[in-house]
């Protein structure tokens, strides 16, 4: 039924026509537009729609900072850091990543959380129905482990109470019977054991998720760089280990398109011709933008080694262990002790020196 | 009409300098030497951009060439994206006539929740801009962003004059977001009309009338991505490369393995499993290998649960497998682990349930008899590698679901594993199962079941109480034919029972093509089309049904998407929706 939404294909709607009809697309065209690094569907990003509390929706995805490109398949919406909040994993297909999302919104609408054990039926509850009534508001959560797409709940339900200062919760217990457990105040942890009439609170136990790596990278300061592969002009892989040069090294990532990067390319050429400093730098550009990149590194740079950011080999680390590409800043540079260790992040055009 | 008064004055020259200056990653062309504008002088606009008096008519003639010209102006728009403006304005006739892209009258300022700004802007009122003034004011909209994240300039219909020099007009809808130059989330949405023409092959625009022009803005991002600084970040092979090009998904499972009161996570991927064990200090390390789980890799949906009553997480992971002659079996079996309390996993047999194969993706647990053993229901999808649904909007060619039936412990408490009951449950169903969700839906005591079903329709299997199920899809107003990819129960109207949410596959290219095909099929067909084109569906819980809820109410504008989630992101009291989205974006890099 998706007759035509490649996003960034670059040349022609040859696969999009090609795939009006029932022929087996997907098997016919893997290994062809996707190797080349075209899109079916892409850049359909990851939707976040906030309820006005009757039913209707506001499209907020755009200002999630969740809507990642990478075409999730699974997502785990639970209190990742027990702040009370809902944070969110989600499993991408694009290059397998993982992400986490950690909720930024606070908790002070109030919230409580609820864990729930049967003792008539399965003791975990799983099909529990849980009725939560805060102020104005009331709302229902099952207890789902398996739903959405292939995705697995966690066993806890956490509700917002919209800045009211307790709720009263009913259960229907698998097997049907319904149960009231009366009022439980805003931030309480909560067990709830069925024929107990009463809410077992239990203690927090936060963790909190650490601030994110600086912006696209995967290391900060003070990790060591071990030894990565990147592409030569010719496609091949070759391994850098930063420390083989003995000499602090400045790790550049730039690309074609990027004007300040390319304007740097002659500044980057004369610390690395000079005594005590090496350059790498790396042309992270997509497969289609490569030529683009070699002729201009000829052009500014003919002394600079090529490097380009290629695809990971299974066992080889790569560049892709050192920044992540869909969210890297460019220009940026990595400053390198002469043990590889990263002792500054630039960001944007590097100054003389 | 206000209007920049300084645009003569705003050059390349300047524009580049700022980014250079102030917006790291900020592109422009990469070597080019950038160039003085034209005077930017106020132009005349037409009323409307005039319809093709002699149109192409073929359905398939006009498709072809809106496609072609959509496809130009994907790749225009990623040019746009890396703000490669010189190259950019190579899409725009010199003699171009256009509403600019800033210096609008404000129409309206309104507050929405979370702190979002919308701004409505009253672009008809304005005047035109010839092609520079139209660059500049792009290069001034976007000029000082820190990135631009995302840019669309969709065809959501066209026409086209017949002949030789073939001009066309079509209805564009232009989608921007990304961060600006204060660190706050932006979003603008555009919609006009534009004349296009065709000249040696290339699409050149030479009006563009915009009648809507949005601004959205929030100070920061509800969420931030932490993957890296928690241990969970992994990058492997682009899809599409011989390491990475399978069309079956991998999933994710939530639970606490090692009973200390944090979530861990199991990951199936098609290069290794990783199970994260969450540690005090907000990270996980992943410990796949060393507790048991580590293959095989390639799993598909996988749940936690305490299978065998023994107070623990168990682990069962889905895995594609088909029959083969002589009873023997390809690809892979679903496994279950069994946790030994302390997060330890082995690899048991799992009952004559476990040694059939299934072309498995969503795994539910529910406990179908009552009997207190956690049951699983298996989607089964089909082989995409070797067959095909063999109708768009019924297809009964998929692999057959199972329903897993747990058989408990036996008296020295060992676990005996599943045996497979879907046929006798009546839900041996040959769809293309993606995925399903549970709940008691007509509230009488026992696990109800809704399976979403890729090109068909779904069903909703209500449980009689005795073992077996009947379909309910139809009395429940829950058939949904279309593409199902995902499903998920919550009460998204704040009555207190349980609604249903449904994700569907949905496309531009669809719709635009059932505007067309309108007076040509009949209203039926067009209906189901429309239907299969429209994106995902909510049903609210009515009395005894559900009943759909109106696409005006939003929420359901997603376009290929998969797995919904329902859960209170502002902590108001209500469910909101977050669906994951998107088949797969080719592109290796991108430029933020």
């Amino acid at each position: 039924m998706v007759a035509s939404s490649c996003s960034s294909a670059p040349e022609s709607g040859k696969f999009a026509r090609e795939e009006v009809g029932n022929d087996g697309f997907l098997a016919r065209h893997n290994g062809q537009i996707f190797a080349e690094g075209r899109s079916f569907s892409g850049n359909e990003r990851d939707k976040l729609f906030l309820n006005d509390g009757a039913g209707s929706f506001l499209d907020l995805s755009d200002l999630s900072g969740a809507d990642s490109p990478n075409d999730g398949r699974a997502v785990i919406a639970f209190d990742a850091d027990d702040d009370g909040d809902v944070d969110l994993f989600v499993h991408e297909t694009q290059r397998e990543r993982h992400a986490m999302y950690r909720n930024d919104l606070g908790t002070a609408p109030g919230f409580v959380k609820i864990k729930l054990r049967a003792t008539t039926g399965n003791a975990e509850a799983i099909g529990a129905q849980v009725e939560v009534v805060a102020g104005d508001r009331k709302v229902s959560q099952v207890l789902s482990r398996g739903a959405g797409f292939i995705s697995c709940q966690a066993p806890e339900l956490i509700f917002g109470l919209g800045g009211a200062p307790a709720a009263t919760v009913t259960v229907r217990w698998p097997g049907g019977a319904v149960e009231a457990f009366g009022e439980v105040t805003l931030g309480a942890r909560v067990l709830l054991v069925e024929g107990a009439s009463e809410a077992e609170a239990y203690g927090a136990a936060p963790r909190p998720l650490p601030d994110p790596k600086p912006r696209g990278l995967l290391v900060s300061v003070g990790d060591r760089i071990a030894p990565f592969e990147v592409l030569d002009a010719a496609g091949a892989p070759v391994l850098i280990d930063p420390a083989a040069t003995g000499e602090r090294v400045a790790l550049n990532l730039w690309a074609s398109y990027c004007a300040p990067c390319v304007a740097e390319l002659p500044l980057l050429e004369e610390w690395d011709a000079g005594e005590d400093m090496r350059v790498i730098a790396v042309s992270v550009d997509a497969p289609s933008d490569r030529t683009r990149a070699l002729e201009l590194l000829s052009q500014r740079a003919p002394a600079l080694g090529v490097h380009l950011a290629g695809d990971p080999r299974p066992g080889v680390r790569s560049i892709q262990d050192v920044v992540d590409l869909a969210r890297l800043p460019l220009p940026t540079t990595l400053m390198l002790s002469p043990d590889g260790t990263v002792e500054e992040i630039l960001r944007g055009p590097v100054e003389p020196r | 009409m206000h209007r920049r008064t300084d645009s003569t004055a705003w050059t390349s020259a300047m524009a580049l300098a700022l980014c250079l200056a102030s917006t790291p990653g900020c592109g422009g062309d990469g070597g080019g030497a950038p160039t003085e504008p034209e005077k930017d002088a106020v132009l005349e606009l037409p009323g409307e951009i005039a319809a093709p008096d002699r149109p192409v008519t073929s359905v398939e003639a006009v498709e072809d060439e809106t496609e072609a010209l959509a496809d130009s102006l994907i790749e225009f728009a990623e040019v746009l994206r890396k703000r490669r403006f010189d190259e950019a304005k190579e899409w725009f006739s010199p003699e171009l006539v256009a509403h600019a892209a800033v210096g609008h009258s404000e129409a309206s300022r309104t507050a929405l929740p979370l702190g979002v700004e919308r701004i409505k802007y009253d672009v008809e009122a304005s005047a035109g801009v010839g092609r520079d003034g139209f660059m500049d004011s792009l290069r001034s909209l976007l000029g000082e962003w820190r990135s631009v994240d995302s840019m669309l300039w969709k065809v959501k219909g066209a026409s086209f004059q017949r002949g030789r020099s073939r001009w066309g007009r079509l209805d564009l809808k232009i989608h921007i977001t990304g961060v600006d130059a204060s660190g706050g989330m932006v979003s603008v949405h555009g919609r006009g009309d534009a004349r296009v023409t065709r000249t040696r092959g290339r699409f050149l625009l030479d009006q563009l009338l915009l009648h809507k022009w949005e601004v959205e803005r929030r100070s920061a991002p509800i969420f931030t991505e932490v993957a890296a600084s928690t241990g969970l970040a992994h990058t492997w092979a682009r899809f599409g490369t011989d390491a990475n090009n399978s069309f079956h998904w991998n999933g994710a499972a939530a639970g606490d393995v090692d009973g200390d009161g944090d979530w861990d996570l199991f990951v199936p991927s098609d290069d290794q499993n990783f199970l994260y064990i969450a540690q005090p200090d907000g990270t996980w390390s992943d410990e796949a290998d060393e507790r048991g789980v580590g293959s095989p890799d390639r799993g598909t949906g996988a749940v936690f649960f305490d299978c065998d009553n023994d107070g623990d997480q168990d682990l069962m992971v889905g895995h594609t497998g088909w029959p083969l002659a002589g009873g023997k079996m390809g690809g892979e079996r679903c496994r279950i682990f069994l946790n030994d309390g302390a997060g330890q996993f082995t690899d048991a047999p799992g009952g004559p349930g476990l040694q059939e194969p299934f072309v498995a993706y969503t795994l539910t647990v529910f406990d179908f008899d009552g009997d207190g053993w956690l049951d699983v229901h298996v989607c089964g999808y089909g082989r995409v590698d070797v067959e095909h649904n063999n109708s768009w909007t019924e297809a009964t060619n998929g692999s057959p679901n199972g329903l897993l039936r747990n058989l408990g412990t036996d008296a020295e408490g060992r676990f005996l594993g599943f045996e497979n009951v879907a046929a006798a449950a009546g839900i041996e169903d040959v769809r293309w199962s993606y995925a399903a969700a549970s709940a008691d839906v007509d509230l009488d005591g026992d696990a109800d079941l809704y399976v979403a079903n890729d090109y068909g329709s779904n069903r909703l299997w209500i449980n009689q109480g005795d073992g077996t199920f009947v379909d309910g899809s139809e009395d429940q107003g829950v058939v949904d034919k279309g593409s199902g990819m995902g499903a998920s129960f919550g009460d998204l109207t704040g009555d207190g029972s349980l609604d249903l949410y449904v994700s569907n596959m949905s496309s531009t290219a669809g719709s635009r093509i059932l505007g067309r095909l309108k007076e040509d099929i009949d209203a039926e067909t067009h209906a189901l089309l429309k239907k299969l084109a429209a994106g995902n569906s909510i049903f609210t819980r009515d009395g005894d049904a559900f009943a759909r809820v109106p696409g005006e109410q939003g929420g359901i504008g997603a376009s290929w998407a998969w797995s919904p989630a329902l859960f209170d992101v502002d902590l108001d009291g209500d469910l909101d929706v977050f669906c994951t989205n998107g088949f797969v974006t080719g592109e290796l890099a991108f430029d933020t």
